[in-house]
């Protein structure tokens, strides 16, 4: 379904199939994959962490003007801080979540708006420009593996943040395919109450899955300011989110957990990532993206459903959806 | 080395103030077949869960496999081989068959990577201890709940299963699927593994248990070779009471008017077929099938929840469509459901709002407000009729006992006034104490005109209580009986259970 | 209800409390009659918000559109309020059909709503994240994401006005809460909803019409965005989409904290509107405090977490406290054990 999906979107723009433009994609919206991903993690066990853009920002925010106050270019310890910032943040997550046992939606709606409210309080809201910004970060940014040029002499590559997306999705997939959390994982978003039945430390696997998508938000924090070369700690958080979880719904994973594909979260992302790009490239301003984006939503979701009344419809189940 | 391989002695525990257990001992044997027998209320629950290390007793002493323990844990308990299946099977419908059979065996030791080759083999093994193939790459969600049934047996062998515990296995399968998984059962008992079953299904206890243990009230009341027991001992056993009832019975003569109801070749594909029969006002027509038969599926669809392919129903003569429970409703249909906590009761809602929630849209004034005082009125009025022991109209239903809550789901349709009421299984799960009482009640609405369908496969019930049955097997009317006091329960069994001949679909 | 009590009562010492505390550190009297008319005037915006949301998570769903309703409404609003002029009809009836037609556009944005949720089942965060983009969208497509201005100054009244010495707006919205207070209480619609919520399933097997009771919830609830719109627009006077975007997490705060449970079938008016009034005492008295913005978002937060791990203790407390209570006196040998 998704993949007839991205057939019909790429159909609609034959102007858009070229390496170059492929390659932007990838730089543009590599940090919104990464976010994807990690609000799929989390959705398979049966939890919605609302959370990450935040992460994201305050990661990315408290890196640089740590980056800047201390007078110190480096990418390694900028990426630590904030991933440092997004673990801890997870781990916040995690504690109400396992030792209150408060739904997750509610947690996350809360730590967002505590840790980004009290980062713009004491931390401030001065944004940091690209003059301003430490090299390292626009380096970044630029880096690319793999030089080509166009025709026109223009040149162009395989960026890095690709790579880092690459990795990503390695990382991720070995966790949920080859061990036995990644399993556990899609167990609790089947039958949280068997998972406990069964021994396993639940406590545990819920630090796990947050300090996951805390750490990979810290990883976007750093690629989107390498980006824009950019750094207002109010962007992320209104934008981000509902994009994000769009992508994953239309990639096929099941807003009620336990069933879903890193691939379809992934081709979910392209697909919103393409949107935005397409209209862009059509010459339609971005007034149009926040409808397209809404209409694909609907159209996707309610085909997925309908087709789903269809099959279950002939048999007498009366299963809580 | 001793054959005693469990044994509970002198288990004392209580909850919330209510003493679940008191004084109870228990032994099994190696390779025993041992049931746990009792009315709700009766501390099997608790017993299970005190043998699995779940629970621990306020005193007593656990033996298992020679070694004692005063304070058992649960990983003590599953070390020694004891294995819980719990009646919902706590498996995980999202993932595969292989998945599910090996979860517990990885996590017990503690594998951070997995393969999905050992996975398959761990299941594969297990599956073929017990002589049984399901397809490993399945999620579990889309098989059977008798498959499902195998897949959780087959998962308690993987941690060296030496005693295994099943909680009510035979409620949820077919008469063929029992079968077969006696026949398991029977295979791990011959492979020295002993099996402790609780089961309220009278029948089926004698058919496969070697030893019963009787409980009442959280007292042992004693442990009989399952061969020295029959129904009505065990029966007299479980409550202390002796129940006496004669069938009921219906003027024949009424025979003459308009039925209430005509149902005409009712078919559905897939589900039933050239349905047809008649309900006169004041009878209690039986639907005596087992699970799978269709019956449930035939009375949905006199109740708008199943609309079937073709078919007339007609209501005093006259032929109705019914597309909705809504409309069901106003022709005066009632229908009680099979399960009562996921489809009868708003468990976490009030009594009151539960009783009045079908008949709300009556009670209102001209601009739609509610009435109050006729709403209280209705709430109080059935809470004394049908005796529902409760503080309060307000309490929440999902305190009550399974017996109340029942007549909680009575009052609500008894309040639409209907003409035909439909009952499906509508004593499951009840002590046998509300379940006479329950009968009684039924028994009442049809004296006094009420058109009633019971549909059941606990034999005594529909032979205690209906003046006619139909037997529906395969998802056709196998045979309508007329004579009640003339038909045993063997024979009623022998009908309803008779085996389909090879490659038969619907009859 | 027990809990429910508790938690309307755990509001509402709050809200003395935090009134109280500021009180005494705010320069000046803090319910002065002009601070008590600027809290009027700000809260219904986003209280008319939480109420719809009250709707939709009452029935165990959530509607993540009501911003972009909101927006919707206030632009064809504010569209027809601007031509005013052009249209040459008395201005009171260019109001009326103004905000006629803010309703009306909320009405079908509430029906698009409905009928993913209830007719195609799709899940209610999924179909309102999509509608939530479908309509902002419209709503940018038709102001080319500029503003609208140009009002006739009697529109003002609604925003700006005052009926018996109190804010309009904030009549109007006790008009509402006492509406859908009625509506929650009183009427099957809303004992329907509660049903609903608690489980659908069941809902379906009492006679329950499922699809027109969940129809009917996002009617209601955009009806309430289309006078928030109407609200917001008449308060500055402009219409600009996306205007209150930061009230959509507010809101779900608001409904959570007033005791509504997320998964459907409880949740009382009076614990939201205490909740609303908390969050205003607090955004005002921390304002005036000289406590930034940002301070207030973390409050929030706090808030919310400190309010949900109470509950948990709570219903913890009360557990064990029945068990001993009870602990002399038998219980019913029915219960299953």
């Amino acid at each position: 379904m998704i993949l007839l999906f991205s057939l019909v979107v790429t159909i609609m723009n034959p102007a858009f199939f070229t390496l170059q433009n492929f390659f932007d994609l990838l730089h543009n919206s590599s940090g919104d994959a990464i976010l994807a991903i990690g609000f799929f993690v989390a959705l398979l066990s049966g939890g919605i962490d609302i959370s990450f853009p935040a992460v994201a920002i305050i990661g990315q925010y408290i890196a640089v003007n740590a980056l800047i106050s201390m007078h110190v270019s480096n990418l390694v310890l900028a990426l630590a801080i904030s991933c440092g910032v997004g673990i801890a943040f997870g781990a916040v997550n995690a504690f109400f979540v396992s030792v209150f046992r408060i739904n997750t939606l509610i947690v996350t709606l809360g730590t967002s708006s505590l840790f980004h409210g009290a980062m713009l309080e004491l931390v401030g809201t001065k944004a940091v420009n690209a003059g301003q910004l430490p090299k390292c970060f626009t380096d970044f940014g630029y880096a690319k593996v793999l030089h080509l040029q166009t025709a026109s002499g223009t040149p162009y590559g395989l960026p890095l943040f690709a790579i880092v997306l690459a990795v990503v999705v390695l990382a991720t997939w070995l966790i949920l395919r080859h061990t036995l959390l990644g399993r556990i994982i899609f167990a609790m978003g089947g039958n949280f109450e068997a998972v406990r039945r069964s021994g396993v430390n639940i406590r545990r696997v819920h630090f796990f899955i947050y300090c996951y998508v805390g750490f990979l938000a810290g990883i976007m924090g750093i690629m989107s300011v390498s980006l824009i070369r950019y750094s207002n700690p109010t962007y992320i958080v209104d934008t981000e989110l509902l994009p994000v979880i769009a992508a994953v719904v239309l990639g096929g994973a099941s807003i009620m957990g336990g069933s879903g594909t890193l691939t379809g979260t992934l081709l979910g992302a392209t697909l919103i990532a393409m949107l935005q790009q397409n209209l862009v490239l059509m010459g339609l301003s971005s007034y149009w993206q926040e409808f397209f984006v809404g209409l694909m939503i609907v159209i996707g979701v309610t085909v997925t459903h309908v087709q789903r009344k269809f099959r279950t419809g002939n048999r007498l189940t009366f299963v809580r959806d | 080395m001793s054959d005693i391989f469990l044994e509970v002695k002198n288990i004392y525990k209580a909850y919330e103030g209510v003493q679940a257990l008191r004084d109870v001992t228990l032994r099994v044997g190696r390779g025993e077949i041992h049931c746990i027998a009792g009315e709700n209320g009766s501390g099997k629950s608790t017993l299970i869960k005190v043998i699995g290390g779940v629970v621990t007793p306020d005193r007593g002493e656990i033996t298992i496999d020679g070694q004692s323990y005063s304070h058992l844990h649960a990983i003590d308990s599953i070390s020694h081989g004891i294995q819980i299946i719990y009646q919902d099977l706590s498996l995980f419908p999202n993932l595969t068959v292989a998945e599910n059979i090996a979860f517990n065996q990885l996590v017990e030791k503690k594998v951070k990577a997995i393969s999905w080759e050992k996975m398959r083999s761990i299941a594969g093994q297990a599956l073929s201890e017990i002589g049984e193939t399901v397809d490993l790459d399945e999620p579990v969600g889309n098989l059977s709940v008798a498959k499902r049934q195998i897949v959780a047996i087959a998962r308690a062998l993987t941690q060296g299963a030496r005693l295994i515990i099943m909680d009510e296995p035979t409620s949820a399968i077919t008469r063929d699927e029992v079968e077969h998984l006696f026949s398991v059962i029977l295979g791990l008992k011959a492979r020295g593994i002993s099996i402790v079953f609780v089961s309220h299904k009278l029948s089926e206890v004698f058919e496969v248990a070697e030893w019963v243990t009787v409980l009442r009230d959280g007292k042992l009341v004693g442990v009989y070779p399952a061969a020295e027991l029959d129904d009505e001992e065990l029966t007299f056993l479980m409550t202390g009471k002796r129940f006496d009832i004669a069938p009921y019975s219906f003027d024949r003569a009424r025979i003459g008017e308009m039925p209430l109801l005509e149902v005409r070749n009712l078919s559905k594909k897939g589900q039933f077929r050239d349905i047809s029969f008649k309900v006169w006002k004041g009878e209690i027509l039986g639907i005596a099938g087992l699970i799978g038969s269709g019956r449930s599926e035939i009375a949905l669809s006199l109740f708008g929840l199943n609309v079937p392919d073709s078919g007339e129903i007609l209501l005093n003569g006259n032929p109705v469509v019914v597309r909705s429970p809504e409309e069901a409703e106003h022709l005066g249909i009632a229908y009680l459901p099979e399960d009562r906590l996921s489809q009868g009761l708003f468990v976490n809602q009030s009594i009151g709002d539960n009783i009045v929630i079908t008949v709300i849209r009556k009670m209102l004034t001209r601009i739609g407000i509610i009435r109050q005082s006729t709403r209280k009125e209705t709430e109080s009025h059935w809470i004394d009729e049908l005796e529902i022991k409760a503080p309060s109209a307000r309490v929440a239903a999902l305190g009550l006992s399974g017996g109340n809550q029942q007549r909680v789901v009575l009052a609500k349709w008894l309040a639409t006034k209907p003409k035909l009421f439909i009952l499906d299984g509508p004593t499951v799960g009840i002590d046998i104490g509300s379940k006479s009482n329950i009968h009684e009640i039924i028994r009442d609405l049809a004296v006094n005109g009420m058109a009633i369908i019971m549909i059941s496969d606990e034999i005594p019930e529909i032979l205690q209580n209906c003046n006619r049955v139909l037997v529906i097997r395969n998802g056709c009317i196998e045979q309508e009986i007329e004579d009640i006091s003339a038909t045993s329960e063997d024979s009623l069994f022998e009908i309803m259970a008779a085996k389909s001949t090879e490659g038969e679909e619907l009859c | 209800m027990n809990a429910k009590r508790a938690n309307s009562l755990t509001l509402l010492v709050l809200l003395i409390l935090s009134t109280g505390v500021i009180s005494i550190f705010v320069p000046g009297n803090f319910l002065s009659i002009r601070n008590l008319h600027n809290m009027g005037r700000q809260l219904p915006e986003y209280g008319l918000l939480s109420l719809a949301n009250m709707l939709a998570m009452i029935t165990g769903g959530i509607d993540l559109s009501i911003v972009s309703i909101t927006s919707l409404s206030g632009v064809v609003a504010g569209t027809i309020l601007s031509q005013y002029a052009a249209i040459g009809l008395p201005v009171g009836v260019t109001i009326a059909l103004a905000i006629l037609a803010a309703i009306a556009v909320a009405l079908l944005c509430g029906a698009v709503n409905g009928v993913l949720v209830a007719y195609a089942g799709v899940p209610a965060i999924i179909a309102t994240l999509g509608t939530n983009g479908l309509f902002l969208g419209i709503a940018i497509i038709i102001t080319k994401g500029a503003g609208i201005i140009g009002f006739p100054p009697q529109f003002a009244f609604f925003g700006n006005g005052l009926i018996l010495g109190i804010p309009a707006q904030f009549v109007i919205f006790l008009v509402a809460v006492g509406l859908v207070a009625l509506l929650l209480n009183t009427t099957a619609q809303g004992m329907s909803m509660y049903m609903y919520g608690s489980n659908p399933i069941v809902a379906r097997f009492s006679g329950i019409n499922n699809h027109l009771v969940l129809l009917k919830t996002y009617l209601a609830g955009s009806v309430l965005c289309a006078v928030s719109a109407i609200i917001m627009i008449s308060g500055v006077d402009s219409v600009r989409p996306g205007y209150g975007s930061q009230y959509l997490l507010l809101t779900v705060l608001i409904v959570v904290m007033g005791g509504t449970d997320p998964n459907g079938g409880f949740g009382t008016v009076l614990g939201v509107v205490l909740s609303i009034f908390v969050v205003q005492i607090l955004q005002s008295g921390l304002n005036f405090l000289g406590f930034s913005a940002f301070f207030m978002k973390t409050s929030w937060g706090l808030l919310l977490l400190l309010l949900s791990v109470s509950h948990f203790l709570r219903t913890d407390i009360i557990k064990n406290h029945i068990a001993g209570k009870y602990l002399k006196k038998k219980v019913q040998p029915d219960r299953a054990v």
